[in-house]
């Protein structure tokens, strides 16, 4: 070894070393002793090296060391070994040129025996050598070093290498990501993170070798790219502007591989890598990186970035960024209201892509957690101030979009939720009260993002329940929020703009459709409910805004179901408003006005959208009335602080809409009047207790008993109904299959006869509970009971017989008493009571 | 056949424009780069020294001292063996920031690496920070202190030759006791770097012999190391 040292390398001699090296590249010759003593693979080597350092690699002697390197691969080793040690030393001497010749050998090497099972220790020389090129200044040899070090990582290897370690390369290739040299800033920018992308794809797949997740290479890799992306970013901004005032004209170059490009694209395919354990490896410094460089206002980058994140990420992960970015928000609790606003901004824009993964409980948690943020972004604001109430919105944004991508039935689940975290309207507190505002907003969100298809599915009771609690809020935006609530969750024709205004006058953009059954069943439960919680509202406050409000949902609630079943229902509701103007002291003269015109506005409405005539004519003679002797009647409702209470003259009995007029007006048109002739109009402040209203036992002791029992009964009716069963409406027509399924139905079905011989039976049925007395009722069902009856008097009177011989007292008495004086409790429930 | 015996990764931190860029240019290249930009990210320089007879590879990598670059810079600090903290001694704000930097050295970076403070620009007459006031805030936080001005090469040499001198040291001592690292040996390797300040100071003042044979050295880099080594094997 020294000797051929000494020969091949004297020290300092120059003109001797330059006629030595020509004389060596004759392999025949060489200086006498060495040739013969150097090994062949050595002289192969040394003679790819051509004399003049310009005219580059000797081919046909690197074809015959390829050559000998497949014969004979045990020697693959020490050929790049040699070459590694031989490009050491032109490194050091600064012969850039003979460096990159043996680089380029290596190459030509490495793809030649990639196949080979001796590879690995030439791998080792490989990326020695590579490391060497790279430590060096010249950045030339550091971006051939890296596009060797691509090409090798191209390569399957089919031996694991257990000791390799990449993390020079990791550090070197980010530290390259931020070159700043004048001339090749961006071919070394590029180079670091092609030089990244060979690591990533060498490392990511297999497990034996360094784990490119952990934090110490993430740290590097993540922001490395970030800081390049962000430049294109800015370039993009400035092209923008610049097109738009028309100084650059678009200049689509797709060959042209810029450094914000590729890193993206080394982005997208390191998030796309990831497994579920990792992700947060890549979102840390990610965050990171954007905090330290303040890029989340303005949030370009921070919602550019994210999307990639979202797009590329396997899909199943995509919440998993949600909420590492939820809980990054949680850290930021601190900072400026603006970051948050955009941080959630951010969230609400990559929300939506995460949404149509997470189902079930996954998106519950994101919506309380966005719940709670929007909680403590409440409580700890003693006042509201522009910036803090933008973030708020932007939560809410954020959680409609989420909403948005969810299906329907998770909608409502979404919307009980948020229901169920709405603080008692018990609570009085200032800060209670704006919570209650932020969340019944969120609400809205949600509910606007939710398109009705049913009422009964829309309105399931729990959520209706609470619902319609806060629409008796005392506070007038809260209320008005609700009624907000109801619009979004009632309209199902977007007729909510056109009713917008109280009108007698038809509203010519009005669309509709009759309602079908289940909407009908859902009136007969809940309408009254609703419609309870309607009058109560009304009454709560004279403020146009408020009234207009619970017009606007009375109005839309008229339109989507009312029909002739329906309809005495809502006359109820309707003389309710106008009784509630009429009887209760405390509204001030404006407030009933504006009452008496609403009620008379819902009045024309539901006529002309049930279409009975009779009923419009009536209530144009009222509205004509009015316009003649009271127009503050009439819409437009009336400002109370504008209007003075001394012209108001409300003593005007006949300008009223009248209850029996109405009856006569739905008998002449051929319809049952009996619900509306018994019933009481709707009052104030009736407890109303769902689950007692629709339950056909207990209703009989309620107050509404009547209300109640006929509405139930009319469902009875109702589930025999058929079109021809209900004059004057046009039922949704069902579009006909003629399938063999449907033809089989026809078959089994009952025929026609048989059906109808049935409806009267049950029509009858119905008949005779709801006109014949209870006792008669009671003597009808009684008989069954006789024998159990007879016996238990049976019993009392042996009972009784044996209390007699105890006790010879006033026996006769007590005996008259079991048998005659019934007591209380053993009066017969007729048969049907029975549950 | 390697080309050196140990592999030393070196990292500079501190605040931005104290002269980091510069005091590796001047030790690496030799050469004083009058309008140094700011660093972006991470620069990485290296160079080959000769101590005790020994060739010493010394990565160094010099960090940005902008905040916005703080979470890449961060990422370098883990994996190194020596971690030089600069500030200016004519700027009283980067003196004051030192606390912050250790605390964020404390977070990041090995527990067992070694510290040295240097405060830099000592050729300025607008002195803030006298030599004193560091040497007692090094002393205070078991650092070593050194004055430089990479200007007028004054320092510079001998700091990074007292790095590796350390180095080699603590690399032998770790070698001598081959045991795993427990929390004891920890400590045993902690309190070897106390001692080490106080023999490193020692030689420091006792001789300039190493640094001389480093400014002998400094020229043409290592590439007479190299061949040096060749020589002396033929």
């Amino acid at each position: 070894m020294a000797l051929i040292r000494c020969c091949f390398e004297p020290p300092e001699l120059p003109e001797f070393f330059d006629g030595f090296v020509q004389k060596c590249t004759d392999p025949s010759c060489c200086c006498g002793c060495c040739s013969a003593l150097r090994p062949r693979y050595k002289r192969l080597v040394d003679n790819i090296f051509p004399v003049n350092a310009e005219d580059g690699l000797v081919k046909s002697n690197m074809e015959k060391l390829t050559f000998y390197s497949l014969s004979s691969p045990d020697k693959l080793d020490r050929i790049g070994e040699y070459l590694y040690q031989k490009a050491t030393k032109d490194i050091n001497r600064k012969r850039y040129k003979l460096a990159e010749i043996a680089m380029e050998a290596m190459d030509l090497l490495l793809q030649a025996c990639h196949a080979q099972t001796t590879l690995n220790l030439f791998v080792e020389s490989f990326l020695r050598m590579v490391q060497k090129l790279l430590e060096d200044s010249n950045p030339n040899l550091k971006i051939m070093a890296t596009n060797s070090f691509v090409k090798f990582a191209n390569i399957n290897e089919d031996t694991p290498s257990y000791h390799r370690r990449y993390d020079f390369f990791i550090s070197k290739f980010s530290s390259m990501c931020h070159s700043d040299n004048h001339d090749l800033r961006d071919s070394l920018r590029l180079a670091g993170i092609k030089g990244l992308q060979g690591v990533i794809r060498k490392t990511v797949s297999d497990d034996l070798v360094e784990n490119i997740w952990d934090a110490q290479h993430m740290e590097k890799i993540v922001p490395s790219l970030l800081f390049n992306m962000q430049f294109c970013v800015n370039v993009m901004f400035v092209k923008k502007n610049l097109m738009a005032t028309g100084d650059l004209t678009p200049v689509e170059d797709a060959t042209h591989i810029t450094p914000p490009v590729l890193a993206e694209e080394v982005l997208r395919e390191l998030v796309g890598r990831a497994s579920f354990g990792h992700i947060r490896s890549v979102l840390k410094p990610l965050l990171m990186h954007l905090d330290r460089h303040e890029l989340w206002v303005p949030n370009t980058f921070a919602i550019h970035t994210f999307r990639i994140v979202m797009i590329s990420i396997q899909p199943q992960y995509s919440y998993t960024v949600v909420e590492t970015l939820m809980q990054h928000l949680d850290n930021n609790f601190k900072s400026s209201p603006k970051t948050r606003t955009s941080l959630a901004v951010v969230l609400s824009k990559i929300i939506a892509i995460a949404a149509g993964e997470s189902v079930g409980p996954s998106a519950l948690d994101i919506i309380n957690n966005l719940l709670t943020h929007l909680r403590t972004s409440v409580s700890t604001t003693t006042e509201i101030t522009a910036e803090e109430s933008q973030y708020q919105e932007a939560l809410i944004n954020a959680l409609g979009e989420f909403a948005n991508h969810h299906p329907d039935y998770q909608k409502i689940e979404i919307m009980l939720f948020i229901m169920n975290t709405v603080p008692d309207l018990s609570k009085k507190s200032k800060s209670d009260q704006m919570l209650q505002n932020i969340l019944l907003k969120s609400l809205l969100k949600v509910g606007t993002q939710y398109s009705t298809v049913s009422f009964e599915k829309a309105f399931p009771a729990s959520f209706l329940q609470p619902l319609l609690r806060m629409a008796r809020a005392p506070h007038d935006p809260t209320r008005m929020i609700v009624m907000q609530i109801f619009q979004a969750l009632l309209d199902r024709h977007q007729n909510e703009q056109v009713l917008s205004t109280v009108s007698v006058k038809p509203y010519t953009a009005l669309s509709q459709e009759p309602p079908s059954r289940s909407d009908i069943i859902f009136t007969h439960k809940y309408g009254a409910n609703i419609m309870q919680a309607l009058i109560d509202s009304m009454a709560l406050s004279d403020r146009v805004d408020a009234l207009s409000s619970s017009y606007n949902t009375a109005a839309l609630l008229i339109v989507e179901m009312s029909c002739s079943e329906t309809v005495q229902e809502f006359l109820l509701f309707i003389l309710g408003i106008q009784q509630v103007a009429h009887t209760v002291e405390s509204l001030g003269a404006v407030h009933k006005c504006n009452l008496h015109s609403i009620a008379i506005a819902l009045l024309v409405l539901i006529s002309r959208v049930t279409g009975i005539n009779n009923l419009l004519e009536y209530a144009q003679k009222i509205v004509d009335a009015r316009r003649e002797e009271a127009p503050y009647y009439l819409a437009p409702l009336l400002e109370p602080k504008k209007t003075s209470a001394k012209n108001l003259n409300l003593s005007l009995p006949h300008l009223a809409i009248d209850k029996l007029a109405l009856g006569e007006c739905l008998q002449n048109a051929g319809m049952d009047a009996q619900r509306l002739n018994s019933g009481a109009p709707y009052a104030l402040h009736q407890t109303d207790n769902p689950a007692h209203r629709h339950s056909w036992v207990e209703s009989v002791s309620a107050h509404m008993t009547q209300r109640n029992s006929s509405a139930d009964l009319t469902v009875y009716t109702g589930d025999v109904d058929s079109v021809n069963s209900s004059p004057g409406v046009c039922k949704r027509v069902l579009s006909q299959e003629y399938t063999f399924d449907a033809m089989k139905r026809a078959l089994a079905e009952p025929t026609e006869a048989a059906k109808r011989e049935q409806r009267e039976k049950q029509l009858q049925i119905v008949r005779t509970f709801r006109e014949s007395e209870f006792d008669e009722l009671v003597r009808r069902t009684e008989p069954k009971h006789d024998l159990i009856q007879n016996r238990l008097n049976e019993l009392f009177n042996s009972l009784a017989m044996e209390r007699q011989i105890t006790q010879s007292g006033d026996n006769k008495t007590l005996q008259l008493q079991a048998t005659n004086d019934k007591p209380i409790y053993e009066t017969n429930f007729p048969e049907l009571f029975y549950y | 056949m390697e080309d050196y015996k140990f592999l030393f990764k070196i990292v500079l931190v501190g605040n931005a424009g104290v002269g980091k860029t510069c005091l590796v240019r001047r030790f690496t290249q030799g050469l004083f780069p009058p309008g140094q930009g700011a660093t972006i990210g991470v620069d990485f320089m290296i160079k080959t020294v000769e101590v005790e007879g020994e060739k010493i590879k010394l990565q160094i990598w010099d960090t940005a001292g902008q905040e916005r670059f703080r979470s890449i810079t961060q990422s370098y600090y883990r994996s190194a063996h020596a971690l030089i903290l600069v500030y200016d001694i004519s700027c009283q704000p980067t003196f004051d920031c030192l606390p912050d930097w250790l605390r964020e050295i404390q977070e990041y970076a090995n527990i067992k690496v070694l510290k040295i403070l240097v405060g830099n620009k000592t050729d300025r007459h607008d002195r803030e920070i006298p030599t004193e006031v560091g040497h007692y805030f090094a002393k205070q936080h078991e650092m070593y202190f050194l004055e430089t001005s990479a200007k007028e090469a004054e320092n510079v040499e001998r700091l990074f030759y007292e790095i590796a001198a350390e180095l080699i040291d603590q690399a032998r001592s770790k070698d001598g006791s081959s045991a795993a690292t427990t929390a004891a040996q920890r400590q045993t390797d902690s309190g070897s770097i106390g001692l080490g300040f106080s023999s490193l100071s020692a030689k420091a003042a006792q001789s300039n012999c190493c640094s001389g044979l480093g400014l002998g050295n400094n020229d043409n880099a290592s590439g007479t190391v190299g061949s040096n080594n060749t020589s002396q094997g033929g």
